[in-house]
């Protein structure tokens, strides 16, 4: 990448957009505007920090907040419970490059019936279950454009949907635990195949293959391997020298005009003295808790219940994506620590099938994710000795023997399930903090634990000497699957945004992120989001240009 | 979905068992890593930042049966103590007089049972797991888990997992960079098997 001087503008300059988020949804973004000749501000939450300052620090990255973010929030099942602060967690990063520097990087399309699956099936009883405005077919010419752009590695699968164009890159070398995992999956019948990852498995424009050091998830790529919006798009934005990207600068208000206009985006800097970014438009890519937050934390008279909240549904219809998880024990050494994380993965069950008497479906993938603080914490099984003798020898034995077939679902978008302020908990700028109210739909459940029954039945199959449940099917209190907040429509009483990812409600104001879809998919909705964010830039890019914002 | 484990982790961690050891403020952790780096690169003998010799035999005494030292090192020999002690006196300093109330609990429950004893360290292995299995229930116990396993697997650098002890015990080696095969299941898939 050639090096130019970065630009930056004064906050009373009105740019073309102003971007709120630089993840996986802003950078893209960015991007797309900046090289289409637009001049353009990226207010982003957290530091900037130079890939070469990743560290490999389990204990510093996974429970001191290194990258992520440390706000409270506060958590609840149902709207009739006061939400209480640790009742649940929300992993995102919080750095330049957001979520997308921290994912696994486990890169999957949606499939065609993701798209149309309430026209398949009809309703489901206490889910809102909906088409999307737009189909597979739409998005898949950005689905091609993020794996050229960014850099994604795999091969073709037997369920995949329709693409017009092959991996840019091969997939990854495959790992023990996908060698053990295809073994059980064909014993039995199904159809496993390679995952695609946002990780590059040769050099490619520019940047270096992966070195297989074993820290993808939760942490950040020191060799610009992974395909963040940090290694794969900020660089080329900047090079245009018309985007700028500050870092810690955090939204708190998108202002408006008496016409109801956004004139731009009001955020605290470094010193946390109050700005306000001027902007022909504004461009919400927060993320699916962080972008609803903002809107409903704008508030004024002409939008009492919160900015572009005419439809009410704002912060609504919360989807996480669940799954449970069975360990395996098997007899030689796997050494799952080294390489990324997942090499192996099966799509047989994706599509909801009525046959099991619930909706849902899924992926199961080979994978192994503790690093040794988390692996001695609560790797082992629950029936496993926690200390002394035995559990140092377990400890020990197991962490290079065992593997994880990881269960990925749909979740229904529950009416109640929500992103809303907390009346009293507030954030270290002295706002309000994110209120969650989240219990799965039943049929969620179901799919998490037919999936959990497969994976025992996959682990039994590959020769495992021991099996258990890793983490079971339940209601989730944590995810970093922030999805369907500020759902895309075509009608503006029951959506956010429309096709083109306008607000209903506000002419120059857009929304992309994970708030976007309207169903969940099955897991791994970052590639998603990434498409959503090329196509969306390019129909920004064409409404401005033809003078239609 | 990926992170449900995460999950786990975190709930262990952050259960009324471990909130000790975490801090939302990165800078702490900083603090507790620069002060690491001097005291581990001292000179014995060691000097704890805020235990005293007793308080450290004691917890380290705990810590020595969580991962005891039986034919490989131990939470001993990794240099756990250290690691709690750092803890104590920078991320985790709210958690340092609950943890030492739990340990004159021990010490009490020590010298009620065994006069004779002089405290809880001084016992033998076996009447130091007959008491501690009747409080491992307790947050002390579980504050004294969870620092032990962080002390022992966590980055050299924060004053535990000292030569690598807990890594070793493990199997995982800090590299970097690796190259397939992996493991012997990939291996074998290589040569064709």
């Amino acid at each position: 990448m050639q090096i130019s001087p970065r630009v930056t503008y004064p906050t009373s300059t009105e740019v073309d957009f102003v971007i709120v988020g630089s993840g996986a949804a802003g950078g893209v973004m960015a991007k797309e505007l900046s090289t289409r000749g637009f001049s353009v501000v990226v207010l982003e939450q957290g530091p900037r920090i130079d890939p070469a300052r990743f560290e490999h620090d389990e204990f510093k990255y996974l429970f001191h907040n290194g990258i992520s973010n440390p706000s409270p929030v506060s958590w609840r099942k149902t709207e009739q419970e006061e939400a209480r602060v640790g009742g649940g967690e929300l992993l995102y990063a919080r750095l330049v490059g957001g979520s997308s520097v921290h994912f696994t990087a486990n890169f999957w399309r949606l499939h065609e019936i993701d798209f149309h699956e309430r026209s398949r099936l009809g309703g489901i009883p206490g889910a809102d279950l909906q088409d999307w405005p737009i189909s597979y077919a739409d998005l898949e010419p950005y689905y091609t454009k993020v794996e050229w752009e960014v850099g994604v590695s795999g091969e073709p699968g037997p369920f995949d949907p329709p693409r017009s164009r092959p991996y840019p890159l091969p997939p990854m070398p495959n790992k023990s635990a996908g060698v053990l995992f295809e073994r059980g999956a064909r014993k039995l019948g199904l159809n496993p195949q390679s995952a695609p990852v946002a990780i590059l498995s040769r050099p490619f424009n520019g940047r270096n293959a992966c070195q297989h050091c074993g820290y993808c998830m939760q942490f950040g790529c020191e060799y610009g391997a992974k395909s963040s919006s940090l290694a794969a798009m900020i660089p080329v934005a900047e090079a245009t020298g018309r985007c700028e990207i500050r870092p810690n600068s955090y939204a708190r208000k998108v202002e408006l005009d008496a016409r109801g206009r956004a004139v731009g985006v009001i955020y605290f800097d470094a010193e946390r003295r109050e700005q306000l970014q001027r902007a022909k438009a504004v461009v919400l890519c927060a993320n699916g808790a962080e972008t609803p937050r903002l809107l409903l934390m704008s508030k004024s008279n002409r939008f009492p219940d919160g900015l572009a909240n005419s439809s009410g549904r704002v912060g609504k219809t919360l989807m996480f994506n669940v799954g449970a998880g069975a360990m395996g024990r098997f007899e030689h050494p796997l050494n799952e620590y080294r390489s990324i994380q997942v090499t192996r993965l099966s799509h047989d069950f994706y599509d909801s099938d009525p046959k099991r008497g619930f909706y849902g479906g899924g992926g199961i993938d080979a994978r192994f994710q503790r690093y040794p603080i988390t692996w001695a914490l609560g790797g082992l099984a629950d029936t496993a000795p926690q200390w002394g003798s035995e559990y140092k020898r377990m400890v020990g034995e197991y962490f290079n023997r065992s593997m994880l077939l990881a269960g990925h679902t749909t979740s229904l978008p529950v009416p109640q399930n929500s992103i809303s302020l907390d009346p009293k908990a507030k954030d270290a700028w002295g706002l309000p903090a994110i209120r969650v109210t989240y219990n799965d739909h039943p049929d969620d459940i179901r799919i998490s634990q037919f999936l959990l029954d497969r994976s025992m039945e996959i682990l039994d199959a590959a020769g495992a000497q021991e099996k258990w449940v890793d983490y079971p099917a339940e209601t989730a209190t944590f995810t970093a699957h922030l999805l369907g907040t500020c759902r895309m429509g075509k009608d503006p009483k029951t959506s956010v945004i429309d096709p083109d990812h306008r607000t209903h409600d506000v002419r120059n104001l857009f929304l992309c992120d994970g708030s976007s879809m309207v169903t969940s998919g099955r897991g791994q909705p970052t590639m998603t989001i990434m498409a959503l964010a090329f196509r969306a830039g390019e129909r920004i890019a064409g409404l401005a240009g033809r003078g239609e914002i | 979905m990926s992170d449900q484990v995460t999950r786990r982790a975190f709930l262990a961690a952050a259960g009324a068992a471990g909130a000790a050891w975490l801090a939302a403020d990165p800078d702490l952790v900083h603090a507790a890593l620069a002060h690491a780096r001097r005291t581990v690169a001292a000179p014995p003998p060691y000097r704890f930042a805020v235990l005293t010799p007793a308080q450290a035999d004691g917890l380290e005494a705990v810590a020595m049966r969580i991962i005891p030292s039986d034919g490989t090192p131990g939470a001993r020999e990794a240099g756990v103590i250290h690691f709690i002690d750092q803890a104590l006196a920078s991320f985790a300093r709210d958690q340092k007089d609950p943890l030492i109330a739990g340990l004159d609990d021990l010490n009490a429950r020590t010298r009620a049972k065994w006069p004779e004893a002089a405290s809880f360290a001084a016992l033998a292995p076996e009447r130091q797991d007959e008491l501690l299995r009747a409080i491992e229930k307790t947050p002390f116990f579980g504050t004294m888990r969870t620092g032990t396993v962080m002390g022992m697997f966590s980055n050299p650098s924060y004053g535990g997992n000292r030569d690598q002890a807990g890594w070793k015990l493990l199997g995982f080696q800090a590299h970097g960079i690796y190259q397939p095969p992996f493991g012997y299941y990939d291996a074998e898939a290589r040569k064709g098997g």
